[in-house]
């Protein structure tokens, strides 16, 4: 691993209540997000970690704290400033139907960030460039003309990722991506993300609440509790051998499935 | 067998889509002996919430059962099918002697009812008790049982004013107030975040055992099946592919879908560089499918397949499977 991709320091959000209170949803929370890995933010709902990764990518202002993107400081950025970095970071999220405009055709979908960006200069080139982010998430050329509700679930995941990928981003922050996947297709969608992880030299942020996704996905693992991160290490190690109190909490609580030989 | 308390005999559900019917739930049979719980597990659209409704008479006005029977043994010596019971009698035997429990506790518990009146409502309704105050009394009684902290405090609450995983155990005790001979819980758990789970199968378990109930446990979660179930039937595409107890199933799963469905759950302890995966996607409802349902995903297929549908079989005891090639 070489040198951190996003650091943060010190961050805290909390939203109004009502009556002058304040709810803390992050409270100092400080992170390193290394170059080519896979960090998970696991916890349960409420637990501030899809507030983390908002203020990460800058969705969401933080009230206080330091965020830096490849060494520069991107907290307190302004719009103009800003803009050269949202194109490095992508996001894919949870529910597949709701994130694809049912209207556009996945051809227009795809190519949307392509034209904001006017990464080319012809309609040609742009879809030569859709054609074949289509195939490196394993879709049929077929679709192009086709839908979002032509699809099924992992299908439509499968186009949001298309998407997510299309500007070459550094980092890729997938909330919930896969929760609301059926088993057999979520494998597929996991695979799918290691791979073009792989492939691209992706820096992930995996967002979830399955402890056995991130087993299997991650490189490392941030526990959040109450907004606040109560552990973090190495996943083998994390799962091995958990420090904190809920870490093993959480761990004793997962439904197991007996294991199968062979499998 | 004599202890059978509810029997699906060649259930098939329909739906009319553009002016054709569309089998959804195909030939399904399953039986819940007393006091054990039965597992019904599948993935989204398989058609195991559609059974389930059609035990209690809940099926969406664009569903109708085409064939088959519901079996009641709830009374001694007498056999009922649910399936062809008038709606009126069917409330008055689905509300006292058969509980449900739904996915979304927020929704299906009422907004401007307190929890107390919400719990007790069963009770008044049949007549199971003398008075008001009896229960009240009940009713708070059972909030305790199901875990609710200071349950004369909440038996005044609203809905909103508790977590999810509350609402949940007041769900639970709203099903088996009546203490019903049947408990069906829809997805009970999928809403709720996993260290709640936990606590709601165990109490859901807990629940069958004091009260001798059965249970029907509808879920795509392997976990929760292997966790509470005594049996369990694996349904794709509207049909049972395989079916035997708990246990037998994760020491020896027959069918390719079953052994697909387990191979695919990430695993803690287990570190494959890439999952097992079953390939395609579920097919669409209403899709045709000459052969085997899954002879299109499968790994094992075989020329049979694809233009035969597979019967079903024993291959050991207690142990059947919809498969060709199993």
């Amino acid at each position: 691993m070489d040198g951190a991709l996003i650091i943060a320091k010190g961050i805290h959000k909390s939203y109004p209540i009502g009556r002058g209170k304040r709810h803390p949803a992050v409270k100092d929370v400080s992170l390193e997000l290394y170059k080519g890995e896979t960090l998970a933010l696991v916890g349960e709902s409420g637990c501030g970690k899809s507030t983390l990764a908002r203020i990460l990518m800058r969705l969401t202002e933080a009230d206080s704290g330091e965020i830096y993107f490849d060494g520069d400081q991107i907290s307190g950025l302004a719009g103009r400033d800003f803009r050269p970095y949202r194109r490095r970071m992508q996001m894919v999220f949870q529910d597949p139907a709701s994130s694809l405009d049912p209207r556009m055709k996945v051809k227009d979908i795809i190519a949307e960030p392509l034209k904001t960006w006017h990464i080319f200069d012809n309609k040609a080139e742009i879809l030569e460039r859709v054609k074949e982010l289509l195939d490196m998430v394993e879709l049929k050329e077929s679709a192009l003309e086709r839908y979002p509700h032509q699809f099924s679930g992992g299908q439509k995941q499968r186009i949001g990722i298309a998407r997510a990928i299309a500007l070459e981003p550094e980092l890729l922050v997938c909330d919930e991506s896969v929760s609301a996947l059926d088993v057999s297709v979520q494998a597929q969608i996991l695979n799918l993300l290691k791979k073009l992880k792989g492939e691209l030299g992706l820096s992930c942020l995996f967002i979830s609440h399955d402890l056995s996704v991130v087993n299997f996905i991650a490189d490392r693992v941030c526990v959040m509790r109450g907004g606040m991160l109560c552990e973090t290490a190495e996943t083998e190690e994390l799962y091995a051998n958990p420090r904190h109190e809920y870490t093993k909490y959480l761990l004793s609580s997962i439904p197991v499935v007996p294991g199968m030989q062979g499998a | 067998m004599s202890n059978t308390l509810l029997e699906i005999k060649n259930l098939t559900v329909s739906v009319e889509k553009a002016g054709r019917l569309t089998a959804i739930v195909k030939g399904v049979d399953i039986k819940v002996p007393q006091g054990k719980i039965v597992g019904l597990v599948g993935e989204s659209g398989c058609g195991k919430s559609m059974t389930a409704k059609t035990i209690n008479g809940i099926l969406p006005t664009a569903a109708k059962i085409t064939d088959g029977a519901v079996l009641w043994h709830g009374n001694p010596n007498t056999e009922t099918d649910l399936a062809r019971l008038s709606e009126q009698k069917l409330r008055k035997l689905c509300g006292s002697q058969i509980g449900m429990v739904f996915q979304e506790p927020m929704t299906s518990l009422n907004p401007m009812m307190r929890i107390g009146s919400q719990v007790s409502e069963a009770l008044l309704i049949h007549k199971l008790v003398q008075n008001k105050k009896e229960a009240r009394a009940k009713t708070i009684r059972l909030l305790d049982e199901v875990g609710i902290p200071e349950p004369e405090l909440r038996y005044r609450s609203f809905p909103h004013e508790l977590s999810g995983g509350m609402r949940q155990r007041v769900m639970i005790a709203m099903a088996v107030i009546c203490e019903p001979k049947l408990l069906i819980a829809d997805e009970p758990t999928t809403a709720l975040d996993v260290t709640i789970e936990a606590q709601i199968l165990k109490l859901i378990k807990k629940m069958c055992d004091a009260y001798s109930m059965s249970a029907i446990v509808i879920t795509h979660n392997m976990g929760v099946v292997a966790q509470i179930c005594d049996y369990v039937y694996v349904m794709y595409m509207g049909r049972i592919m395989e079916r035997t107890t708990v246990k037998r199933l994760f020491e020896r799963p027959l069918h390719p879908y079953t052994r697909g469905l387990l191979a695919s759950i990430p695993r803690i302890g287990k570190n494959p560089e890439y999952l097992q995966t079953i390939p395609g996607n579920i097919p669409e409802i209403g899709k045709e499918i000459v052969g085997c349902e899954f002879c299109l995903r499968c790994s094992d297929d075989e020329r049979a397949c694809f233009f035969e549908k597979p019967m079903e079989r024993e291959i050991e005891e207690g142990h059947f499977v919809r498969c060709h090639t199993a």
